[in-house]
């Protein structure tokens, strides 16, 4: 009886949750588009959020290609298609494993960092001296991160592609005798418009997750010290899987509009 | 103040570099499906398109020179083809070239490759349609292939059969694999033939001594003939006298011929003596009378010899020739 009251209680916190963020996603839909724009903070979260995490991307982004390579490499051998090599690595990358990862690395970084400093700017009561100042909190600190992460999303998982499919690149060139032209030509050959859009449009909705769930667990964060960590572990372990989830679904609609 | 207008450098940088990957990659990727080329529109008609799509590669002779623009079902057994080609390859193609469906390797995407036609011909225009070719497909290849198992499989049967009527000694065949006397029979038959082909490699050596020696020995007949270079002059010349003589003799007997003819058609004494029936007669008729004549002689030489003035002659004739048989006796 316990058990199923706690069951009960479980899913009334996950719905009451899922509607918490649902109001706080339109509630950014309903500010985003209203006066004053917060240009300057926007530039400067862009910044940390973009070029920032530029390092952190490119070298996961040429570690996966290098990896993924070395390791495609010897099954592609056994069937004597190496030269599928840059076409597989390129459709792989560019469709699902250059924005997924991408989008993880940036829900640890960025995710987490959001939800921890609006957390402590929560816990040390720093939102609501703005609310009091006049200043509308939201709009200033959610607005920009949420709009700065979507925006910057896409540009690094732009940057990341291209970083990976370059190191995938460098084990082609030192295993075989691939040149970059032929390599990029593959590449390009194989890719089409169905490949890049769907996963360019995939990241910005990536970007907005990160940035809602980032802001709202710190935006909500519980009193005390422990609440600040709490609001960027969950901002992280939630971004996680809604991205996923966003992914699941982005494939799903790919599918319908594209014909994969 | 300068720290922010270096973060907004490097943030503009990232953008604009954000940007440019992402716009080299959509013209790199619209590039090759002719997307921003002047594209000319050709078209073919096929009966099977094996799994052609839209954006598949056309070649013309192993170049990418477009993609498949759009395929349409006109009719049951009629797929039309539409080809976006690019402008400057439009010059080399023909309007006698032939497009056919193939793939990209062994299991890489269907293509069309166009293939220039035999002989003169016009230059394609936007919207022509050029003829199509269908290669055998795989599943055409499979058919073929499971008929020729089918059949593989009726032959093995077919085989079993004949081995095991083998085996039972069922037929010529079965009855040299089983049967002993036979065996033994055959056995014999080669020994024979062995004997046989024995003797005959000794005969053979035989008559290779008699060559040898025909051909060394001069004395015989053959030998003579087959060594001796003086008496084959000599033969030859027998042989070219024999001819001569022979035309010779035939000459003759035309000559004798000849005379032959003009004895029987001439009115001489022979044609009188062979042809005339009336001769013969009177000779037959004259014999009679000599026959006759003699008779009566005989006659009158009996009558004679009775005679007075002639038997003392004969007296005398008679016993002449007693005493020649007496003295004959002794």
């Amino acid at each position: 009886m316990k058990g199923l009251q706690n069951i009960k209680s479980r899913i009334l916190k996950f719905l009451i949750e899922t509607g918490d963020i649902a109001t706080f996603t339109s509630r950014f839909f309903s500010e985003v588009a209203k006066r004053p724009f917060e240009v300057k903070e926007l530039l400067r979260q862009c910044y940390q959020m973009g070029n920032k995490s530029l390092l952190l991307v490119g070298i996961t982004g040429f570690i996966i290609g290098l990896v993924l390579t070395l390791q495609t490499r010897p099954t592609l051998m056994e069937f004597g298609a190496e030269s599928w090599m840059p076409s597989m690595v390129g459709i792989s990358i560019v469709r699902e494993i250059g924005p997924i990862i991408t989008a993880l690395v940036c829900a640890g970084r960025i995710g987490s960092g959001i939800g921890a400093e609006l957390g402590s700017m929560r816990v040390t009561e720093q939102i609501d001296a703005m609310e009091v100042s006049g200043t509308n909190p939201f709009k200033y600190l959610v607005v920009t991160r949420v709009l700065a992460v979507t925006l910057m999303l896409p540009l690094l998982v732009l940057f990341g592609d291209a970083i990976a499919l370059f190191g995938s690149y460098l084990v082609e060139n030192l295993k075989g005798d691939v040149s970059f032209m032929l390599y990029f030509n593959k590449v390009f050959d194989a890719l089409e418009f169905g490949d890049i859009i769907p996963a360019t449009i995939k990241s910005f909705f990536f970007g907005l997750a990160i940035g809602i769930v980032g802001c709202y667990k710190g935006y909500n964060c519980k009193k005390g010290t422990e609440g600040v960590g709490k609001a960027a572990n969950s901002a992280v372990v939630l971004t996680s899987l809604l991205l996923f989830v966003i992914d699941f679904i982005a494939v799903f609609v790919t599918d319908i509009f594209y014909d994969l | 103040m300068k720290r922010t207008n270096t973060q907004k450098v490097k943030l503009g940088l990232f953008v604009i570099f954000g940007t440019i990957i992402f716009v080299v990659a959509v013209y790199l990727i619209g590039q090759r499906q002719n997307m921003f080329d002047k594209t000319y529109t050709i078209s073919s008609y096929f009966q099977n398109v094996n799994g052609l799509q839209r954006g598949n590669n056309v070649r013309y002779s192993g170049i990418n020179i477009g993609t498949v623009r759009d395929i349409n079902m006109l009719n049951d057994s009629t797929i039309r083809v539409d080809m976006n080609i690019q402008e400057g390859i439009i010059a080399h193609i023909k309007k006698n070239a032939i497009a056919t469906i193939g793939s990209d390797g062994l299991v890489g995407n269907m293509i069309v490759n166009i293939v220039p036609g035999r002989g003169e011909s016009e230059l394609i225009n936007d919207g022509d349609i050029i003829e199509s070719f269908s290669k055998i497909g795989a599943d055409d290849i499979l058919s073929t292939l499971s008929v020729g198992s089918e059949n593989a499989a009726i032959l093995t049967a077919d085989l079993l059969d004949v081995t095991s009527a083998m085996l039972n000694g069922k037929g010529t065949v079965g009855l040299l694999l089983n049967d002993t006397v036979m065996a033994q029979d055959l056995k014999s038959s080669v020994k024979n033939l062995k004997t046989a082909s024995y003797h005959a490699s000794q005969t053979i050596d035989e008559l290779k001594d008699i060559i040898a020696s025909l051909k060394t020995n001069d004395d015989s007949v053959l030998g003579m003939i087959m060594n001796d270079t003086i008496s084959g002059e000599r033969l030859k010349n027998v042989v070219v006298n024999l001819e001569n003589s022979s035309l010779e003799i035939e000459k003759v007997i035309a000559q004798t011929n000849e005379l032959i003819a003009e004895t029987k058609e001439s009115q001489g004494a022979y044609n009188y003596l062979v042809k005339d029936t009336s001769l013969v007669n009177g000779l037959k008729s004259t014999l009679k009378n000599i026959d006759e004549g003699t008779a009566k002689f005989n006659e009158n030489m009996e009558a004679l010899k009775h005679n007075f003035l002639f038997r003392g002659y004969f007296k005398k004739l008679e016993r002449e020739q007693k005493k020649e048989a007496k003295q004959l006796a002794n």
